[in-house]
């Protein structure tokens, strides 16, 4: 497990070496900022679409870092060919993939931290709440569902040497489940077949990722989500993980790395 | 003598990705063994298979038949690689680390502890002469600081068997002058060196024995003594046996 | 031959230059972007209206705090409405809260993932219907041709957040824009009539209404006849309430012309008959 977690610091170091994190940071911040400042028909005790911008930037923030973050690990480590000395170490290559993994995930939960604790700031100042178990509850759905993002970006960049291919496909893929995971039934019911038993089936394979997007509770002050059914998604997000992990790594493991 | 690298029949072939088109044989059969505390020279022209030989030890390269061990460890074992020190041709470390950093993540993948961490890793830094740069990002070095990092990294774990590939290519003279210091260095500590090199000067100054292959397949094997014996010198017996023909005239 | 880089850019700037005096007057023909008086419309041209209308619907979705149908839900075509006047009224909020576009769980997937929707109709209540405005703002900007926005922004500002002046200001803003809207007229009558209680500035703002109404086409004015109506009743009831029956009874009677129900208002006219043999009569030509 420690080889686990030195190669997640890498990845770790990494991000805050670099200047994406700080960009997507500031670049949220200024916009909300922004936001915050107008004023609406005099009235000060506006602040819900405050929220939901902040939140969208959060968002779109967090699925950026951690896309890009991930989308890039693997093909770097084999253009820079830093991937040899290090798998001329005692590491396997599940390992190299479990450490690839938790880096950008802790990454992506420690972007997530800083970001919910600027919106908690922002909002907490205008609202004068400070609801925190709800944010939290957010903040774990959301990293929960990037826990699935960045193992299926991870798949990807086992097949697609440009990190950037990677990342564009898993964002489309990403915001296509989004957006209409809850109704990619309702769309199948009203295809011939056999477009019909395609899509029916794929909305049954395909992992939820929309049911993680807690925003909605959080901009309209509509308390938590019932805490078995967010156990219940934990666990529905831990099982797409492994299985994507899985994946990757029966790609990988065999995978001649040398050409 | 116990052989700690050791290869039996390997034979490594490339499928071609285009169809219809046969693959390319990198390894055919070779055998190999390498035993404790030798400095052994693994030598070859451009294509001959070290690299290859090399990739499948390292586990970067599965083999299409045959077996490779290190330790008596099968070479996909992860494990067979606690011993061992790698050092590739270039260098290819995490530039935005520091070299400090770089060698404290090599420590916690051998799964050193935090307090043998410190002590190796400045005395490698002062053996490489780094010292005064090791909380510089790896990327503001030169090509020579670099290489330096790239041997210390490999002697982290104070390995039994050191592989080099390469080692001194792209060095100047001092810089290879101080490569071939610590390889006699290892070799008075009773480590292995096996390495592969181009320079057949150097491998004669320090190498206990030496292996010829050519188009996969081992042409020689022994002392630089029995392979050179009947030539002028060991360049000339590597010629003949890679099937040099010398123009006449030059 | 040598040119020197610098000469070669001077020459550039030059014809640079000078392209640009010649072609700025036919420049301003080929779009109206660049006279636009906001930002939204310098960045999108016309395609801000798609925008607006998006940012009119996030005001209904606030008003429903986040209930609301997707393009997907099968039975929200009919039951999707826009935020109007009429939220507010107490019965058909009530009737509205009763509709359920959800319907019942089309599998475990979908009953799950209810868990983390918002599954309850409210309407916000309580000055958080502020949280709206935002959106009708944004929307307002981005089509200021979108009668729609100023009233109901309006509505919701007099009627909700008791912010009369505000009313007035957004009201007076889309009449700039759209001189001869009737309906927001009409609106700025109610802010008068409902919040100042200055009935002579309602009755002289719902007359001028009147008067764009019937400018409109005779086919527009057949569509939107629900105007009228309620331009008439309500001056019906502005003359009512300042005594003068007999105006009202016309108003009244003028509203039934129009109106989907005129029966109901024949009581009204009725009541108001009583009252007028009662009192002493006025020339209704006085009034207007």
């Amino acid at each position: 497990m420690s080889k686990i977690f030195a190669l997640a610091g890498v990845v770790i170091r990494e991000l805050y070496r670099r200047k994406d994190f700080y960009v997507l940071f500031v670049l949220t911040a200024l916009l909300t900022l922004a936001a915050g400042a107008v004023n609406f028909f005099h009235d000060d005790k506006i602040v819900r679409y405050v929220k939901d911008i902040c939140l969208l930037l959060i968002w779109v923030s967090a699925l950026v870092i951690a896309i890009v973050t991930t989308a890039r690990q693997i093909p770097a480590e084999r253009e820079a060919r830093t991937i040899f000395p290090l798998l001329a170490k005692p590491v396997s290559r599940a390992q190299v993939i479990a450490g690839k993994f938790l880096g950008c995930w802790l990454a992506s939960g420690v972007a997530l931290v800083v970001f919910y604790f600027f919106f908690a700031v922002i909002t907490g100042s205008k609202e004068h709440l400070w609801p925190w178990a709800v944010y939290l509850e957010a903040g774990w759905m959301q990293w929960a569902m990037l826990a699935i993002v960045i193992a299926m970006v991870l798949l990807g960049s086992i097949y697609f040497a440009a990190p950037s291919s990677t990342s564009t496909i898993s964002l489309i893929v990403v915001v296509g489940i989004l957006l209409l995971g809850t109704h990619l039934k309702v769309i199948a019911l009203q295809q011939p077949e056999p477009l019909q038993s395609i899509l029916t089936a794929a909305y049954f394979f395909m992992p939820h990722l929309e049911w993680y997007d807690l925003r909605d509770f959080v901009v309209y002050d509509m308390g938590r989500v019932p805490v078995r059914a967010v156990a219940l998604a934990t666990v529905y997000a831990a099982v797409w993980t492994w299985i994507f992990l899985l994946l990757a790594w029966l790609g990988f493991r065999r995978k001649n790395l040398t050409t | 003598m116990t052989a700690i690298l050791q290869t039996q029949k390997l034979r490594v072939e490339y499928r071609s990705r285009e169809l219809r088109q046969a693959g390319k044989v990198a390894l055919r059969g070779l055998d190999l063994e390498v035993h404790a505390g030798e400095v052994f020279g693994f030598l070859g022209p451009n294509g001959a298979g070290k690299t290859t030989t090399m990739n499948v030890l390292l586990g970067f390269v599965p083999p299409t038949s045959g077996a490779a061990s290190l330790f008596g460890i099968d070479v996909r074992q992860p494990i067979a690689r606690q011993r061992i020190g790698y050092l590739p041709e270039l260098t290819y470390y995490y530039k935005f680390l520091t070299a400090e950093e770089l060698l404290r993540f090599y420590a916690k993948i051998f799964g050193l502890a935090r307090a043998e961490t410190d002590r190796r890793i400045a005395s490698l830094l002062k053996l490489v002469e780094l010292e005064s740069a090791a909380k510089r990002p790896i990327r503001s070095y030169s090509k020579g600081m670099q290489q330096r990092v790239g041997l210390a990294q490999s002697l982290i774990n104070n390995p039994d068997l050191l592989i080099l590939d390469e080692p001194t290519s792209g060095l100047d003279p001092l810089g290879r002058m101080k490569v071939r210091e610590i390889i006699q260095r290892l070799k008075e500590q009773g480590k292995t060196v096996f390495f592969s090199s181009h320079e057949l000067g150097e491998v004669e100054t320090i190498c206990d024995r030496v292996a010829i292959v050519h188009q996969g397949e081992l042409k020689a094997v022994g002392t630089v003594a029995g392979i050179s014996a009947g030539h002028a010198n060991l360049e000339q017996a590597f010629l003949k046996l890679v099937g040099f023909q010398p123009n006449p005239a030059s | 031959m040598k040119v020197s880089p610098l000469s070669t850019l001077a020459v550039l700037l030059a014809v640079a230059f000078t392209l640009a005096t010649s072609l700025a007057l036919p420049a301003e023909n080929w779009s109206g972007r660049a006279k636009s008086d906001n930002l939204f419309g310098m960045l999108f041209g016309d395609g801000r209206k798609l925008f607006a209308n998006h940012f009119f619907t996030m005001a209904d979705v606030y008003f429903h705090s986040g209930y609301y149908p997707s393009v997907f839900d099968q039975n929200a075509v009919a039951e999707k409405e826009i935020i109007s006047t009429s939220h507010g009224k107490k019965e058909s909020e009530e009737d509205e809260k009763n509709e359920d576009f959800l319907g019942r769980a089309k599998d475990w997937i979908d009953a799950f993932g209810r868990n983390f929707r918002i599954t309850r109709h409210t309407h916000l209540e309580g000055h958080n219907e502020r949280e709206i405005l935002p959106w009708l703002r944004l929307a307002a900007d981005l089509d200021p041709q979108k009668i729609e926005t100023y009233t109901v922004g309006a509505f919701f500002l007099r009627e909700h957040l008791d912010r009369p002046d505000q009313a007035e200001a957004f009201l007076r803003e889309g009449l700039r824009n759209n001189p001869d809207s009737a309906e927001i007229l009409f609106e700025i009558g109610r802010v008068y009539r409902e919040s100042y209680h200055d009935l002579d500035r309602a009755r002289n703002v719902w007359q001028l209404g009147i008067k764009k109404f019937l400018a409109r086409p005779t086919d527009q004015q057949r569509e939107d006849k629900l105007v009228l109506e309620e331009l008439t009743v309500n001056l019906g009831r502005l003359e009512d309430e300042a005594g003068n029956y007999g105006p009202a009874i016309d108003w009244f009677e003028r509203a039934q012309k129009v109106s989907p129900t005129p029966y109901a208002l024949q009581d009204q006219i009725d009541t108001l008959r009583k009252k007028l043999n009662a009192a002493v009569p006025l020339t209704p030509s006085k009034l207007y």
